[in-house]
């Protein structure tokens, strides 16, 4: 009982990490609450749904497509909505609402409200310490892992991602030092999203697609995120194994819903007592 | 034009529906009118520098409490209703000292967090709330025994509170109380170094619109006869933020005007609810990028004393 | 002489910095009192402890009696210590009179229940404005945006806003601070005139050596967080402790 907890807590977790991942990248760099990450989700599980359900593309490379889509339309928005409100922390929250209404309402339109099933790349269980693992949520989380471990060569030797270490910690600094923040601020932005969608594409097949499939992932990330502090990545990386084993324990005790009520509670008290979270910076 | 102007208008639009005569005019002007103590809540918030998600759960405790009040304790619907605004007002005021110690975006975020809380809390205590499937059973509501069935009665209902809310706020803005936001708003150190309590004005403000909130839920309760937690989420924080955007923040009249605008479009678009969302965050968009300086410095900078 | 504010070893820390250092003294009742120090001494610290903007990390302050220690700065403020700021902080959107009369209505109503319990009752420091107004030398500015008005006639205003609150102390953060010569000789002039008419207690904490030396009864000495001397002016002038600390720095001891 207690290994299949301790696996769906850590299986959910690896998802809940990526999205924290890109919710935090965009706050610790621009101060923006993205309230739109969850309808990027949603955008990368469409593309899926689309590219692999649909048209029978390999299912790997449909994700893929589905990161870059949700990537690309993030570079776009970040251009010519966000950077001009960057720093202004409410204004940019509520773009993002913004973002987020009119992303739902165009999937709503074309889609429909209906949430719709796809076929299954992967199926079967196999066993770990004698907990009953799902293929499917397996390739989920190495799949998270290989992300995770690319996320963070990148951070750390690549030198755009070492460009927006230096914008998160001190932007004018980083621009006496020539770093171009309009790139850096569109590379995080494009970076989130691109979790995000890859996030959603791999999630496609376990449950079903709609436009609403965003929001609860979208929770799941913001509370991960205030856990582990705003605009810490590590934060994002303890938070998400925190929650999504607290989740999975709170769920097989009760259900689904305290799970969820718990969790806002901690974000209640996170807020209240130690606002930067875990392992979060205090605010310039 | 003048405020004068926009007040007259409105005056004059809120009479349409007799003009009309049709049902479904009065339906949607009924929910204006209920929209707007809540907006002018938001308002008077925002009016003190903080944006607060915290109205849907405190509409819905004043929802829920009203009608329960009226259901299981047989209260008489006159007293129910401010008795379920109480409700709301008292949480915020029991909360308000522990949450307004925060400030800016982890205040929102805060509010928000709440909000979620009790919301799921609807759905989940259905023995309480009857969770997913509604609240049903909720009486009519009667004034002296004359019971009110028919939507022009409750929406001469709704006008009432709306004007009282609207006058209370409006009244506010004009005295002292209103000088007193607005330095807090302005320059909060320089304004404690003479004395303020600042922390004590928050609170009384959060706790009004508690209040405008709990009497806005306590009118749709009676008058729509049926309650579901979906009705007090997110997505009304969302609402309130545009009806106050497009409407105004400056003055009071501006959440009314915004209401006007704002409340008929779920309403007439029910059944192509996803064009409502649509017009809903184009709205919102088209405000912030037009108006350059953004929400937050609007609040920051009030128009100065007349 | 009656004891108005009490300092009893005061220290304040920020992480491994001591700011403020084991600091004591007490100001009486109608004194015009004076702290001073090299650049980075902590007097500013100092001042913000006792203002309330900071805890101490020990010690206490205790203002006629009561301890205040790490109270708020507006509670601070009601039992009857009002403070004016180094840099200018008016309501600059609004006219020098709205400023003064919002003074007064802040200081009246400090709370949503003293507004409602004194709008019934008439309002005696409403005739206060124009005489406070006459007394800062505003008379002849009090329609004219506060913002607009110079810089010394805004740090003026500052003061006036204080005295609507009609304090017993006056804590002063650098009054000089910005002042041309003939405002900083207007400002001691004022302040000499705050004691002696109002006999309202002052305690200023200032750079200007003039200004202190020639307005202050007497004067603590701070440097690196700690007292190195107390006493009047001319105890303090020729204070050997006092002359090193100040070596290397451009000051004349008027």
């Amino acid at each position: 009982m207690l290994e299949q907890i301790l696996v769906n807590g850590l299986l959910a977790s690896l998802i809940y990490v990526i999205m924290a991942l890109g919710f935090t990248l965009i706050f610790g760099i621009m101060r923006i609450v993205n309230f739109a990450h969850g309808e990027f989700y949603m955008l990368g599980a469409m593309v899926v749904l689309f590219l692999f359900g649909a048209l029978g593309w390999p299912f790997y490379l449909a994700v893929i497509a589905g990161g870059v889509v949700s990537a690309l339309l993030g570079v776009v928005l970040e251009r010519l909505l966000f950077r001009p409100l960057v720093g202004d922390e409410l204004s940019g929250m509520i773009m993002s609402l913004a973002v987020g209404i009119i992303l739902q309402s165009i999937a709503l339109i074309a889609f429909g409200p209906a949430e719709q099933a796809m076929p299954r790349p992967f199926s079967g269980t196999w066993s770990l310490v004698g907990a009953a693992v799902p293929w499917d949520r397996t390739v989920v989380a190495i799949c998270s892992l290989l992300i995770l471990a690319v996320f963070y060569l990148f951070l750390k030797y690549s030198r755009l991602g070492l460009a927006m270490q230096a914008v998160a910690q001190d932007p004018q600094t980083a621009s006496l030092m020539g770093i171009e923040s309009g790139v850096v601020y569109a590379a995080a932005f494009g970076i989130a999203c691109l979790l995000a969608g890859l996030a959603g594409g791999l999630m496609a097949p376990i449950y079903t697609v709609g436009p609403y499939m965003g929001e609860l992932p979208m929770l799941k990330a913001f509370v991960v995120v205030i856990l582990g502090g705003l605009g810490s990545l590590p934060g994002a990386v303890l938070g998400g194994l925190l929650i999504g084993l607290s989740e999975s324990v709170l769920t097989t005790a009760f259900n689904s819903t305290a799970a969820l009520i718990a969790s806002f509670v901690i974000v209640l008290l996170v807020v209240i007592t130690r606002p930067t979270g875990l392992l979060g910076r205090s605010t310039r | 034009m003048k405020p004068l102007h926009i007040f007259l208008a409105i005056v004059l639009l809120a009479l349409v529906p007799w003009l009309l005569d049709s049902q479904y005019v009065f339906h949607i002007a009924t929910m204006i009118a209920i929209m707007v103590p809540m907006a002018l809540g938001m308002n008077l918030m925002l009016r003190i520098g903080q944006l607060t998600m915290a109205m849907p759960a405190f509409m819905g405790i004043g929802a829920y409490g009203s009608a329960l009040l009226a259901i299981r304790l047989e209260v008489p619907p006159l007293l129910a209703l401010p008795a379920g605004a109480l409700m709301a007002g008292v949480l915020a005021a029991a909360v308000g000292p522990v949450f307004l110690r925060i400030k800016g975006v982890y205040f929102v975020l805060l509010t928000y967090a709440f909000g979620q809380i009790i919301n799921l809390v609807f759905q989940e205590w259905t023995g309480l709330f009857g969770g997913n499937n509604g609240l049903y059973g909720i009486p009519k509501f009667s004034l002296f025994g004359l019971r009110l069935t028919a939507t022009p009665q409750y929406y001469l209902m709704g006008l009432l509170l709306a004007a009282l809310v609207y006058l209370a706020v409006r009244a506010i803005e004009r005295s002292d109380i209103g000088a007193i936001f607005q330095s807090l708003n302005e320059n909060e150190m320089l304004s404690r170094a003479i004395g303020s309590n600042a922390m004590a004005w928050r609170i009384a403000a959060f706790t009004f619109s508690a209040l405008a909130a709990g009497l806005s839920g306590g009118l749709y309760a009676f008058y729509i006869g049926f309650l579901s937690p979906d009705a007090f989420g997110f997505r009304l924080s969302v609402d309130l933020i545009v009806i106050n955007a497009v409407g105004g923040v400056h003055s009071a009249l501006g959440p009314v005007l915004g209401a006007i605008l704002m409340v008929p479009l779920p309403e007439m678009l029910r059944d192509a609810r996803q064009y409502q969302l649509l017009i809903y965050g184009l709205s919102l968009m088209v405000f912030l990028i037009f108006i350059r300086k953004g929400l937050a410095s609007l609040i920051q900078r009030p128009r100065s004393a007349a | 002489m009656e004891t108005l504010l009490d300092v009893k070893n005061l220290t304040r820390r920020f992480g491994g910095l001591t700011a403020v250092s084991d600091v004591s003294f007490s100001v009486a009742k109608g004194e015009i009192f004076g702290i001073i120090g090299p650049n980075g001494a902590g007097k500013t610290t100092l001042f913000n402890v006792i203002a309330g903007h900071f805890k101490p990390s020990s010690g206490s302050v205790h203002l006629a009696g009561q301890d205040i220690s790490g109270h708020a700065s507006d509670a601070i403020a009601r039992r009857g210590m009002a403070r004016t700021f180094q840099s200018v902080h008016v309501f600059s959107e609004h006219s020098t009179q709205e400023n003064l009369r919002r003074a007064h209505v802040i200081g009246r109503s400090h709370n949503p229940l003293a507004y409602f319990a004194r709008l019934a009752r008439p309002c005696f420091g409403c005739t206060q404005l124009p005489l406070v107004a006459q007394f800062v030398g505003l008379t002849d500015h009090l329609q004219s945006p506060a913002g607009s008005l110079a810089y010394g006639l805004q740090k003026v205003l500052g003061i006036g806003m204080a005295m609507m609150v009609s304090p017993q102390l006056l804590l002063m953060d650098e009054p000089a601070a910005g002042l041309n010569p003939s405002e900083k000789k207007a400002a001691g002039v004022l302040i000499r005139r705050l004691r002696d008419e109002l006999g309202i207690t002052i305690l200023l904490v200032e750079h200007d050596m003039p200004l202190v030396m020639g307005v202050c009864d007497r004067i603590l000495v701070i440097n690196r967080g700690k007292p190195i001397a107390l006493g009047t002016p001319g105890e303090v002038k020729s204070d050997k402790s006092v002359i090193e600390a100040y070596l290397g720095e451009d000051y004349e001891f008027a």
